[in-house]
């Protein structure tokens, strides 16, 4: 069954589009979709190659369609690299960028490397405040 | 074509063991609009008549006290020593009046569908069935499963037990749908619970099942799960709400027969008479496959010279810069230059003429020289 009809089924109704804004845009939250967007491209349903970028207690999976997978094979036909955690940005994005290099997708890889390093940035720990400073007045009094 | 593609056979313990050819029901066109329509009309088979009392609003003696009396001329109750008396009655706008066009039992509750459209949908629903990306698009938790479509082994169909139902679907990956089901169950809003439909819930997966061992009764206390025979499948069943893509956990049997119920495109079926599956109207909807095809690009022009189109330049007026009028429109260039020279020769024409200087006159000339 071509992606082209697949997605023609399931654009107007699927069970992952969020519509809250009137005349707004059109968010689908399947897996698979980098933008988070309802359109054929970023499709995490439709397309036959999918790039699926998820955070799995702190280890970052890019999930991959098999390139010999039968259409109908579901869990069997996925391929999943992992990026260890605290790996570093430069290295994560490497491992992300992988799969549009060898021609899988290209068209993803904004999408994808923008996806990894959102999930690396908020694996950060957030620096600390630094602690206030007491100013004028008050520091001549608290400090002498 | 290539080699038909074949499903593998998951045994009780979740591995897949032997495997089937792919019935030809599953590859049949897939039809949203006519699965749609058929759904709509199915449903509606299994409605009970209802109507207001024919009664209702007319049990009253009113007539219309005419015009005279400062009163809309609407009926009104009679008589007196009771509130009742002088109000307005029978009218869908009254108070203890009939409503607007009474509901009536005779109402066409039934909608006949035809033979060839059900089975059609049916069909169709089947085929959504299979594809993986249809089935998860309808909310079905499938993500851990093994492959669309699911076909466990003939030993299931002489389950007994729940607890071996149980087991089945979590060596599957597939008892995920059923939590989903379970944990979705929520009280109905409206009176719809007073009428024995107090909570409603998601569906789960249909088992479909060639002959009933003991299956059905081992399944069907599992929330959401529903189970039917091959022979009698049913829309309202494969397409709930008229969605595409029911989770079908297949048993060997069913899916061995399905190539009989439903026939392939060649050989009709064994059930319904004379029966062939429906033809897609096109053998290729892959529209990058058809435009990159050899016919196609055999007759398409070559493409042209990339045209680059600067995106971050800022647009120039053509009415007010030269060179891009120009560039629009060549012959801007003649009637310019025509215009000009036009106004250099009213120029020169209306300029003022050099003041000839007159001739010096006699008197002057004569008194020019000395004697």
């Amino acid at each position: 069954m071509s992606s082209d009809l697949q997605w023609l089924l399931l654009r107007k109704n699927n069970s992952f589009l969020v519509k809250r804004v009137v005349e707004g845009p059109v968010f689908s939250k399947e897996s698979g979709n980098l933008l988070n967007i309802n359109s054929f491209k970023y499709s995490g349903l439709a397309n036959s190659k999918v790039v699926n970028v998820e955070d799995q207690a702190g280890s970052i999976k890019i999930h991959t369609r098999k390139v010999k997978a039968s259409p109908h094979a579901v869990a069997s036909g996925v391929a999943t690299t992992a990026i260890r955690p605290r790996s570093g940005s430069r290295r994560a994005l490497g491992i992300a960028a992988a799969p549009a290099k060898r021609g899988y997708r290209p068209d993803l890889r904004h999408a994808t490397l923008a996806r990894v390093s959102a999930l690396v940035a908020a694996q950060r720990e957030p620096k600390p405040t630094p602690a206030k400073k007491i100013r004028g007045k008050k520091a001549a009094h608290f400090l002498g | 074509m290539a080699s038909r593609p074949t499903v593998s056979v998951h045994s009780s313990s979740g591995e897949a063991s032997t495997s089937l050819p792919l019935p030809a029901v599953l590859t049949a066109p897939i039809r949203l609009d006519v699965v749609q329509q058929v759904h709509k009309s199915i449903a509606k088979n299994k409605r009970q008549a209802y109507a207001v009392s024919e009664k209702a609003g007319h049990q009253t003696s009113a007539e219309s006290w005419g015009t005279g009396r400062a009163v809309a001329r609407i009926p009104r109750v009679g008589g007196g020593g009771t509130h009742r008396s002088g109000q307005a009655a029978f009218g869908n706008m009254c108070r203890g009046g009939r409503m607007f066009a009474p509901t009536k039992t005779w109402r066409k509750w039934h909608v006949k569908v035809n033979q060839n459209q059900r089975r059609f949908a049916v069909v169709s629903a089947l085929a959504a069935s299979a594809l993986p990306s249809l089935v998860l698009a309808r909310g079905h938790r499938i993500e851990k499963i093994e492959e669309v479509p699911l076909v466990v082994d003939g030993s299931a169909e002489s389950f007994t037990k729940t607890k071996q139902a149980v087991a089945l679907l979590k060596s599957l990956n597939a008892y995920a749908d059923v939590v989903k089901v379970s944990n979705s169950r929520k009280l109905r809003a409206g009176k719809g619970k007073l009428r024995n439909r107090r909570h409603r819930q998601r569906r789960g997966p249909l088992v479909v099942y060639n002959e009933d061992n003991g299956i059905v009764k081992a399944f069907r206390n599992l929330p959401g799960v529903e189970l039917v025979n091959v022979r009698r499948l049913n829309l309202l069943q494969l397409a709930p709400g008229g969605h595409l893509g029911r989770f079908v956990i297949w048993t060997e049997g069913a899916f061995g027969l399905l190539d009989e119920v439903f026939g392939t495109f060649d050989k009709a079926s064994a059930f319904k008479k004379d029966y062939f599956l429906p033809t897609a109207k096109i053998a290729n909807p892959d529209v990058t496959r058809l435009i990159n095809s050899d016919e196609i690009q055999s007759v398409v022009r070559p493409a042209g010279q990339k045209v680059q189109k600067r995106p971050w330049t800022q647009k120039k007026n053509p009415l007010v810069n030269k060179a891009v009028l120009f560039r629009l429109n060549p012959y801007a260039k003649t009637l310019r230059r025509r215009e000009l020279l036009k106004q250099e020769r009213i120029k020169a024409k209306n300029a003022p003429k050099p003041k000839q200087p007159a001739a010096a006159s006699k008197a002057f000339l004569e008194g020019l020289f000395a004697p």
